[in-house]
């Protein structure tokens, strides 16, 4: 868990550890990359000496210090501050950009423009080939500073780091108390060490039992022998509740471990939840899985989503309303590469962002919705918040905007948005082949370009299917009304893409469907 | 920044010179200046770096990637201001200094560095067209007196900021006309005087009194100034030459670099050279002792005013041609260069020690020197003689000139006999005189010079109003 070094990190960093994490980092405002603007360079967090002494003193008198490893990064440089940090508490030093410098880097600050003139951080063959770095200048720099580490532990009578650690009353701080810029500032509560018995131990010094031979992955694995074995379709039905977190996970690295990428065919394992499930529920949930909670779910729900299918909804009882309520957390769909979702209800903040190309239809979001998203299908049953596709550069949203207002509430820096077009082509066999559930409502996803009413419907449909939406059912039945508010939100260079993809296929006479962004393996 | 990838698309085009055969004829300048849209592509290269190394290696901290950026989407205007902001005379640097900015360039790295000096030079000269360069005078008079002795690079920068903000100053000068240095030490072929006319006349306008022919110690007495002004900026310069004392250095012939420049100087102006004896290399076989930037001027006048043969003598070894970049960048590398005076046909020579002056009827004809091993130390029998006509001795400046005004007031002075001073305050050991520029610092660039006097009129603002707004 990395923290933001500012007031009050303690306290957060106290619920980590109580949260059972293994590490912190408290992060401090100095060093970062260089693609930030300038403003978060200098003005995001405080010096990290203040955080990590903050977290040291919470963790120390909470005696959660000893099962907890703290670390402490934000421009270490020099053998000092590796010794600084560990008197005032931290465990272990991150450090990014000075041995960066040690292999070449120049601070231009071009990260993110692919121009880095000395071939560190861009793609640029041309550049690349101008590195002159090699691992033998990271290993000197390291070994320069741990012998100054060393040389200062030896003066202080150390043998050992892990013997300093927290002995804040070791630091020699007058000459910075005094210095005249230092007047009238009150540092003693940096400097403080908490008095507490021998007992309490001030570093990291034991092991934590996460109890993961408990967790209700090995349930699912237990309960799914005849699927992962034998290919036979399971279906299972468990409770679940919020302590219950990556649902799915362990099982779909037992599938994946088994069966790969591919996966097992549509629904083997099916497993109905009925609870309110824990954090990354259904995360890297494989091919064949799908997992149909019904209740709701929190953060990150399928996270890295890889193939499985994910159903949540509230219970039938619940007398909520649930185009109004929100279902899932924040971040759903973070980093997802494909699969399916299907989330009666709505979503919390950063919908879908990073999705590379997964399926999924909700009834609303929060801010900042589909950012920085790069492939698949996201469909909106409703109102979104603001920024929505900041960074979008890849894959489709469709939006219905009852209100007309959605325009304002779009990032409108990477994404076109255009209405979908009623197709004359929609005829009858594709009609039939939807209403089909049978043949699993395969949505096409060949042409990006085109077909958006098509696909648009069979989502929907599938929507409805898993959910049992009335909003859904609503918009179906009144086709003619909705479609046309309906937007679509086109990425400018993803449409470039798919065009200069489309003609380099016609080119070569073969299928487009295998180039598709992010499904290659769904149909 | 102007163009993301403009580096990786356009290769460094500088400006070209007539060719040497051409330019030894007159003493006009012979750089071409490059087309606009050639500097706009240029300055396209620049990739405004994070963290910018050419504000570091430029001494006067010139913020180059913005005026770049300017100047790629064609705001001239607004480039000039930006230049003037921390240069008084980027039109000087631009044709004179030696460019540290472009050693310093990430571009330099693994790539030609951004022609910085060429693009400075285009703003400069596109400011004076088009009108921009206008005097400034101040808006309020603060009533305070600063003298400024020596009207160089520094003495004039100096005084131009200072009377910007309101002092009244007088700049006091020993020669006929304002420069120092830059009128009476760089050839017209590098620099022609015009262009310190201009300013000369923008800082009358602003209200300097120029006090020409005036040498303080000589003419008027160094102390009558502690009375007469509220602060005092010593300027004067570097003036002491190092010299050669070796047998023969008494023979007719044998003179300091300085002597024989200035004389050249006065002539292209048209001024009078007053009683010297001309010294002149016209059908001459002349030896440069020294590998400087001095001795290239000696080349080249040498060789407008008609010698037969130029040989420059250099007491250290030859630099590498290419100088290891991972080591030096981005500091001014130690590598071979060869200036356009050098380029106009002069023999050089290396790890040479000149030991002795032989000559004929009391005039100068033959030099013997010695080749030095790596640790300078003479090779025996390397000795060899070489015909000289005119010896011109351009190895450096020790320290200001001691005699008249530095002795008259005084001052303390640091190791190497400049005047002593820091570079937070300029003041010397006596309250109120400030000194800067070579008479502080000993031989430098122009460029230092001109950071010297803004940042010395700094200090004297400071000093006389308590605060001040000029720049550092």
């Amino acid at each position: 868990m990395k923290l933001v070094s500012e007031i009050g990190v303690g306290t957060v960093a106290a619920g980590v550890a109580k949260a059972k994490a293994d590490h912190v980092t408290i992060a401090g405002f100095e060093g970062g990359t260089g693609a930030s603007p300038l403003t978060s360079i200098k003005h995001a967090g405080s010096p990290w000496e203040i955080g990590l002494a903050e977290t040291q003193q919470t963790l120390v008198l909470n005696g959660l210090r000893s099962r907890i490893a703290v670390q402490v990064d934000g421009g270490l440089r020099t053998g000092r501050d590796v010794l600084v940090g560990a008197l005032l508490g931290a465990d272990e030093f991150g450090f990014a950009t000075a041995p960066l410098i040690a292999v070449g880097c120049i601070m231009m600050r071009k990260c993110h423009l692919n121009t880095c003139p000395v071939g560190i951080a861009t793609q640029d063959p041309v550049l690349r080939k101008l590195f002159s770095g090699a691992p033998e200048h990271v290993i000197n720099y390291f070994f320069f500073m741990a012998e100054e580490v060393r040389e200062y532990m030896a003066a202080l009578g150390f043998t050992k780091l892990e013997e300093l650690i927290g002995r804040s009353e070791i630091l020699d701080k007058s000459e910075a108390i005094d210095h005249w810029k230092a007047r009238g500032l009150d540092f003693s509560r940096i400097f403080h060490k908490p008095q507490v018995g021998p007992e309490v131990s001030l570093s990291n010094t034991e092991r934590q039992d996460h109890e993961l031979e408990e967790v209700l992955d090995r349930k699912f694995i237990e309960l799914s022998k005849d699927a992962l074995e034998n290919r036979k379709p399971v279906k299972l039905d468990l409770p679940i509740k919020n302590i219950d977190r990556t649902a799915g996970a362990m099982l779909s690295g037992e599938v994946a471990t088994r069966y790969g990428h591919k996966g097992l065919s549509e629904d083997t394992i099916w497993i109905t939840l009925r609870g309110s499930a824990g954090q990354s529920f259904g995360a890297w949930l494989a091919h064949g899985v799908t997992l149909d909670l019904i209740g709701e779910g929190n953060d990150y729900v399928g996270k890295g989503l890889s193939g499985g299918r994910i159903i949540v909804r509230p219970p039938e009882e619940a007398k909520i309303v649930p185009e109004e309520s929100i279902i899932v957390g924040n971040t759903v769909l973070y980093g997802a590469i494909t699969g399916e979702c299907y989330f009666h209800g709505v979503a919390g903040e950063r919908f879908g962002v990073r999705n590379s190309g997964a399926l999924a239809v909700v009834e609303g979001t929060g801010d900042h919705g589909c950012e920085y998203m790069t492939g698949g299908v996201v469909v909106v049953l409703g109102g979104t918040g603001r920024n929505f596709a900041a960074g979008m550069s890849g894959g489709v949203a469709y939006v219905l905007d009852e209100a007309g207002d959605f325009e304002q509430r779009c990032n409108m820096a990477m994404v076109d948005l255009e209405p979908i077009p009623a197709e004359e082509q929609f005829n009858a066999q594709d009609q039939h082949q939807i209403n089909d559930m049978e043949s699993h409502g395969l949505v096409d996803l060949t042409d990006m370009t085109k077909d958006d009413e098509k696909r648009l419907r069979q989502l929907i449909q599938n929507h409805l299917h898993y959910t049992g939406s009335k909003r859904a059912r609503q918009i179906l039945e009144n086709w003619g009304e909705y479609l046309p508010k309906f937007i679509k939100v086109m990425p400018v260079e993803y449409r470039r893409a798919l065009e200069e993809m489309a003609e380099a296929q016609a080119a070569e006479d073969t299928g487009l469907a295998e180039l598709e962004v992010g499904m290659p393996d769904a149909k | 920044m102007g163009k993301v990838t403009g580096f990786l698309e356009i290769e460094r085009e500088d400006r070209s010179l007539e060719p040497a055969a051409d330019r030894v004829r007159h003493y006009r300048e012979f750089v071409k200046p490059l087309p606009e849209g050639e500097v706009k592509d240029q300055a396209a290269r620049c990739m405004d770096c994070g963290i910018p190394y050419c504000h570091q290696g430029c001494p006067v901290n010139n913020q180059i990637p913005d005026w770049n950026d300017l100047v790629y989407h064609t705001d001239w205007q607004e480039a000039a201001r930006n230049l003037h902001s921390t240069n008084n005379f980027p039109e000087v640097t631009g044709r004179v200094c030696p460019a540290p900015c472009e050693a310093a360039c990430t571009l330099n790295i693994h790539d030609d560095a951004v022609a910085i000096k060429s693009i400075e030079c285009a703003i400069a000269d596109k400011s004076f067209e088009e009108g921009w360069v206008e005097p400034q005078p101040p808006e309020h008079e603060t009533g305070k007196k600063v003298a400024v002795i020596g009207s160089g690079p520094s003495g004039m920068a100096c005084a131009q900021q200072l009377r910007r903000v309101g002092h009244e100053v007088h700049l006091y000068e020993k020669n006929a006309q304002p420069g120092g240095l830059l009128r009476y030490g760089i050839p017209d072929f590098k620099m022609e005087k015009h262009i310190i006319e201009r300013r000369h006349q923008q800082m009358e306008a602003e209200g300097v009194v120029f006090h020409l022919n005036t040498h303080i110690g000589k003419d008027v007495e160094a102390k009558k100034l502690l009375s007469d002004y509220d602060a005092i900026v010593l300027a004067g310069g570097s003036e002491s030459p190092r010299d050669l004392p070796i047998e023969g250095r008494e023979l007719d012939g044998v003179h300091f670099a300085m002597d024989f420049l200035t004389q050249q100087n006065r002539r292209v102006s048209s001024e009078d050279l007053g009683d010297v004896e001309p010294i002149l290399a016209d059908g001459k076989h002349v030896v440069v002792i020294g590998g400087g930037d001095t001795g290239s001027d000696c080349i080249g006048t040498s060789f407008r005013q008609g010698a037969v043969s130029v040989t420059q003598l250099e007491i250290m070894p030859m630099p590498p041609m290419q100088e290891d970049k991972m080591l030096t960048w981005p500091h001014w590398p130690l590598k071979f260069r060869t200036s356009s005076s050098q380029a106009e046909g002069a023999d050089r020579d290396f790890s040479v020690s000149t030991k002795r002056f032989i000559g004929e009827d009391g005039k100068v004809t033959t030099l013997e020197c010695q080749r030095l091993d790596e640790e300078m130390k003479p090779i025996e029998g390397s000795e060899f003689q070489l015909k000289a006509d005119l010896v011109l001795l351009a190895m450096g400046f020790v320290h200001p000139v001691k005699q008249g005004m530095l002795e008259a007031l005084g001052l303390e002075l640091d190791g190497r006999g400049n005047v002593k001073a820091n570079t937070n305050d300029y003041q010397t050991s006596t309250d109120k005189i400030f000194a800067a520029g070579d008479m502080r610092r000993g031989q430098s660039l122009v460029v230092w010079a001109i950071r010297e006097g803004r940042q010395a009129a700094h200090a004297v603002d400071k000093f006389l109003m308590g605060t001040t707004d000029l720049p550092r």
